[in-house]
């Protein structure tokens, strides 16, 4: 559901892409300000759920 | 009517200011006239995601426990001087409501744009709300600011009838303990919330009109409340929304399309969906044969980093990078995100890109493709 992305540019982790089957994926900034983040931030906290690391 | 001077309101009932546009920038509430519909301009079958939006600065927010849906739409109706509405209609009734069930249309405002109130503070200002509704019959809902820095709520009940009618809400000053102020930043403050459905998990207590007390859900809804779910012929036009300080609804505070699109930016943009070969803006440059980099200039700075998303399969987006013509994308997706611009990566598995070749991201004979930057509160 969420994996890291890897910046070209600057070879960090530089955004989230969230998937959602049927749908095409979102990139999530990693920006506390951001409302996709912080539902990202809320999914993390749950026992269990672990980011995908990139590609 | 007499006019009246007094130190707490000011001047009012003087028609020739109160009552026109000379005391501009009153209202806080953005798209209040439902003119700016940027994603689409109506969607079927809502209520089984948590949030949903159609109209710019408009969500709808559910719990996803109900199985009513509503179509949710700008549509071109309104009261004198407005040419458009928010109209919920309700395509599936639900009429055996589950104690957690929740319906309500919502607006958020940032905390550094209501410094102003002085909310949680002495001297803390009293709010109007003032918006005109309609419905296919007779209903009563609730309007409620909800303080989403200090779990505060308040509401007052309103009525709609199946005609155009204008409802004035004042709510009290909150100075809550002294020391709580809205937070001076861009995340929200504050909600205008209207509720249109609720199990007893936000009616089962006692409803206080017009007072601010500290979140309860049980008592978030008047009592004798509508659903608007109760029955496949009920409808709720809204339209006019303004919310300003003070104790007197003014009369609404128009401002021109491009004005209100552009603070509807801050929140959302989106570019295509205009002509088939649409250029999407910006150069974009090849650094291998199957990778490029394009540039989104946001048309105005955005609230938060944005999100980044796109419409459509990849291959309705074109990259013209040479004289070879047409390369169909197989890929979208960021690379990097800030308030003034974002880079996002194009993928080409063909391999078939001319290195460091100035290259055009166009729309591949569809107007189906769209580019979108969400920084939604």
């Amino acid at each position: 559901m969420y994996k890291k992305v890897i910046s070209p540019t600057s070879g960090t982790f530089s955004c989230i892409e969230k998937t959602v089957s049927g749908q095409n994926p979102i990139y999530i900034p990693l920006d506390p300000a951001n409302t996709d983040y912080a539902e990202y931030l809320l999914w993390e906290a749950i026992d269990g759920n672990t980011i995908a690391d990139a590609d | 009517m007499s006019l009246i001077l007094d130190g707490t309101n000011g001047i009012t009932n003087l028609t020739s200011i109160n009552g026109g546009q000379l005391g501009g920038r009153r209202n806080l509430v953005m798209n209040g006239a439902m003119n700016v519909a940027q994603r689409t301009t109506s969607t079927a079958g809502l209520g089984a995601t948590a949030l949903e939006r159609v109209l710019d600065r408009w969500g709808l927010i559910t719990n996803t426990v109900t199985a009513g849906r509503v179509t949710m739409a700008q549509v071109a109706d309104g009261p004198s001087g407005f040419a458009n509405c928010l109209k919920l209609t309700t395509t599936t009734a639900d009429t055996s409501i589950a104690a957690g069930e929740v319906m309500l249309i919502q607006h958020a405002f940032e905390g550094q744009d209501l410094q102003q109130i002085y909310k949680g503070v002495s001297g803390a200002k009293e709010l109007t709300v003032s918006f005109y509704v309609k419905g296919n019959a007779n209903a009563t809902y609730t309007c409620e600011l909800f303080d989403r820095d200090n779990g505060r709520t308040i509401g007052q009940a309103f009525a709609v009838t199946t005609a155009w009618n204008r409802i004035e809400l004042t709510f009290p000053g909150d100075e809550d303990d002294g020391s709580s102020p809205f937070d001076d930043d861009n995340n929200v403050s504050l909600h205008i919330q209207i509720f249109l459905h609720g199990g007893s998990t936000f009616s089962g207590g006692t409803f206080v009109n017009n007072t601010w007390a500290d979140q309860a859900n049980n008592t978030r809804m008047a009592e004798s409340h509508t659903s608007i779910l109760d029955a496949t012929s009920r409808t709720f036009f809204i339209t006019g929304v303004q919310m300003e300080t003070g104790a007197t609804a003014t009369a609404f505070e128009h401002r021109s399309y491009g004005e209100e699109l552009a603070l509807c930016q801050r929140y959302f943009q989106q570019w295509g969906g205009d002509t088939a070969y649409g250029f999407f803006g910006g150069v974009s440059s090849c650094t291998t044969t199957s990778t490029a980099f394009h540039p989104i200039i946001c048309e105005v700075e955005m609230r938060a980093n944005p999100t980044f998303a796109f419409v459509g399969a990849a291959s309705v987006f074109d990259l013209r990078n040479d004289a070879n013509g047409s390369h169909p994308l197989t890929g979208l997706a960021m690379d990097q995100s800030t308030r003034k611009v974002v880079s996002i990566t194009l993928t080409r598995s063909n391999a078939d890109l001319t290195v460091n070749v100035p290259s055009q991201l166009i729309g591949n004979n569809s107007t189906v493709g769209r580019l979108e930057l969400r920084a939604d509160i």
